[in-house]
């Protein structure tokens, strides 16, 4: 069945179970299969890193260098839709005039109290 | 003033005559000897409240706490900076220690001038050592838009400001800080008066900064080195500050109605910068962030131009510098050993380094604004200033302390307690230069609890 071979104390994906074999058209099977053995692969590359008697620096995540990406910029990719625009008025501009008019009026009218 | 300008003036030759091997414990050495000499200018003595006064420079009892906080934080820059440049060759590293000389040359003439051409002079002229450390020695490729942003913000803002400087001479015929409290207001025309007025003050409120000019501030720090950091927070924002509280006199009747939208501006952001604060991923961008929110509260209390407002806006002015500087070094620390800023990556440190974690203790809860700690008595001081001003200013200066909390909570208990990450496994143990560095910051800053009369400015009694 392919060249996959589990690691030693995962499970066999549902996909690769024989009781389940049967029901699957062969090209689901090969790609499955093709799938595991790229999991496979990145978990042998980190568990390579990790045991490595040498290495002093953190394993670099690209999944986490992305992520890290994303977060810090933002507005590169900002879209005017109507979601955002009524989120930046209600919390970015509207707030503004209400608080004048709040301070305005009371330090006008009431003297500050 | 000139046994302390003439030493840092000199610490130029030093650092590019020493030879290597004594390169770094000289500066060191010179920089704590300018520092313990520049705490002597608190002692004011005279009357008038001017001190070692001559025709240029002088000091009062509101420029002597940033002057100290200013020549306190040179050798802690050293400090910072010893390990990230030990692998540079030797020429980078005495250009880096010229270029932090230079700097602080630059704001002690910015603090001490009575002139305030001269002020608005070395307030452009430290914009370009910090530009120079901010894309030279920084680490990432953002380092030049944040350089960018950081000096056009700046310059754009402070044009206008030469203008303005230059109407009051023309009209006044002196610019001095001595004379211009009894000079004639200005009398422009209407609408000329509130450009005037704009043109004074967008300068000051970019560089402190006001929330919504705050854009460059986060992007310089998280790309500046620790020593960039470092000074931008604790001395280049509360230059904006400074100069803020100095022109309040001469803008005097036309304040009354301008202020309303920059004290709207500065409240509103106090809350919306702390709350970004809750979502940061970056440690250096949440300090950053919560920097702008201590300002925030800073030019409000500057802004409604009563005594306690200028006096809780000086003492939180030096308590925030010392502890924003104190959490960047902390970030540094973290940043040396995974050569990673995020926050994720560097959890649960008290396992691993029980000792610094005291010091993030005590950095997260001065940041929180913990009584008796000077951050909580300038807070305090502004709360009530500003509570005097209008009644409805409590609602957001509360919610803004409560955020404030809540972050500085997160910050510590997202970096300290928690699993430790599994895959770390080369953490050095903290150096003592790293202790000698946040026992530095910290002990000021508890000290000050015992004698807080000498933060108080003009109005201490």
């Amino acid at each position: 069945m392919a060249d996959y071979r589990e690691a030693p104390l995962a499970t066999r994906p549902k996909t690769l179970d024989p009781n389940e074999y049967f029901n699957l058209s062969p090209d689901y099977r090969r790609a499955e299969a093709e799938r595991a053995a790229l999991r496979a692969g990145l978990k042998r590359q980190y568990q390579l890193q990790l045991n490595n008697p040498h290495r002093k620096e953190l394993i670099e995540d690209p999944a986490l260098n992305r992520w890290v990406y994303a977060r810090a910029n933002p507005y590169n990719h900002f879209k005017a839709t109507k979601k955002t625009s009524l989120l930046g008025a209600l919390f970015g501009v509207a707030p503004l005039f209400i608080l004048y008019y709040v301070f305005k009026t009371d330090r006008v009218c009431y003297g500050g109290r | 003033m000139l046994k302390i300008l003439i030493p840092t003036l000199f610490l130029l030759p030093t650092t590019w005559l020493t030879s290597s091997k004594w390169l770094w414990p000289t500066a060191l050495t010179q920089s704590m000897l300018i520092a313990l000499g520049s705490i002597t200018w608190l002692n004011n003595t005279t009357d008038t409240g001017w001190t070692a006064l001559n025709s240029y420079i002088g000091t009062d009892p509101l420029s002597t706490p940033l002057l100290v906080l200013s020549c306190w934080l040179l050798p802690l820059m050293l400090l910072a900076s010893q390990n990230h440049l030990s692998s540079e060759p030797i020429n980078r590293q005495r250009m880096y220690i010229t270029l932090l000389a230079t700097l602080q040359l630059f704001l002690i003439l910015a603090f001490g001038a009575t002139e305030m051409i001269m002020f608005y002079v070395m307030f452009e002229a430290t914009l370009i050592p910090t530009l120079l450390v901010i894309t030279r020695w920084g680490n990432q490729t953002e380092r030049l838009n944040a350089g960018t942003y950081f000096l056009f913000y700046t310059l754009a803002g402070s044009l206008p400001l030469l203008v303005a400087l230059l109407m009051l001479q023309n009209n006044t015929g002196t610019l001095s800080l001595l004379i211009i409290p009894y000079a004639k207001p200005l009398l422009l025309m209407p609408f000329g008066s509130k450009i005037w007025w704009a043109a004074c003050m967008i300068a000051f409120l970019v560089k402190m900064p006001l929330y919504g000019m705050h854009l460059w501030l986060p992007k310089a720090h998280v790309e500046a080195p620790v020593a960039g950091s470092m000074v931008l927070a604790a001395v280049l924002l509360k230059l904006g500050g400074y100069g803020m509280m100095r022109l309040m006199i001469v803008l005097d009747p036309l304040s009354k109605e301008m202020v309303y939208p920059f004290i709207v501006l500065a409240l509103w952001g106090v809350i919306m910068t702390g709350s970004i604060c809750l979502r940061q991923t970056d440690l250096k961008s949440l300090i950053a962030y919560s920097s702008v929110s201590h300002m925030g509260l800073v030019a409000g209390g500057i802004l409604i131009q009563t005594p306690w407002g200028f006096t809780g806006a000086l003492i939180l002015m030096i308590a925030h510098g010392l502890a924003s500087s104190a959490l960047f070094c902390l970030a540094n620390t973290n940043y040396e050993r995974t050569h990673s800023r995020t926050m994720l990556l560097a959890r649960g440190l008290q396992i691993a380094l029980p000792l610094m974690t005291t010091w993030w203790f005590i950095a997260s809860l001065a940041n929180l604004a913990l009584p008796p700690l000077p951050n909580l008595m300038g807070e305090l001081m502004i709360l009530t200033s500003l509570f005097n001003w209008s009644a409805w200013t409590l609602i957001l200066t509360g919610i803004g302390t409560l955020i404030t909390a809540a972050y500085s909570l997160y910050m510590f208990l997202m970096s300290q307690r928690g699993p430790l990450p599994q895959h770390m496994l080369a953490l050095p143990p903290s150096y003592t230069r790293e202790h000698l560095l946040m026992a530095l910051h910290l002990i000021p800053l508890l000290l000050i609890i015992l004698k807080p009369a000498l933060l108080w400015g003009w109005f201490a009694c």
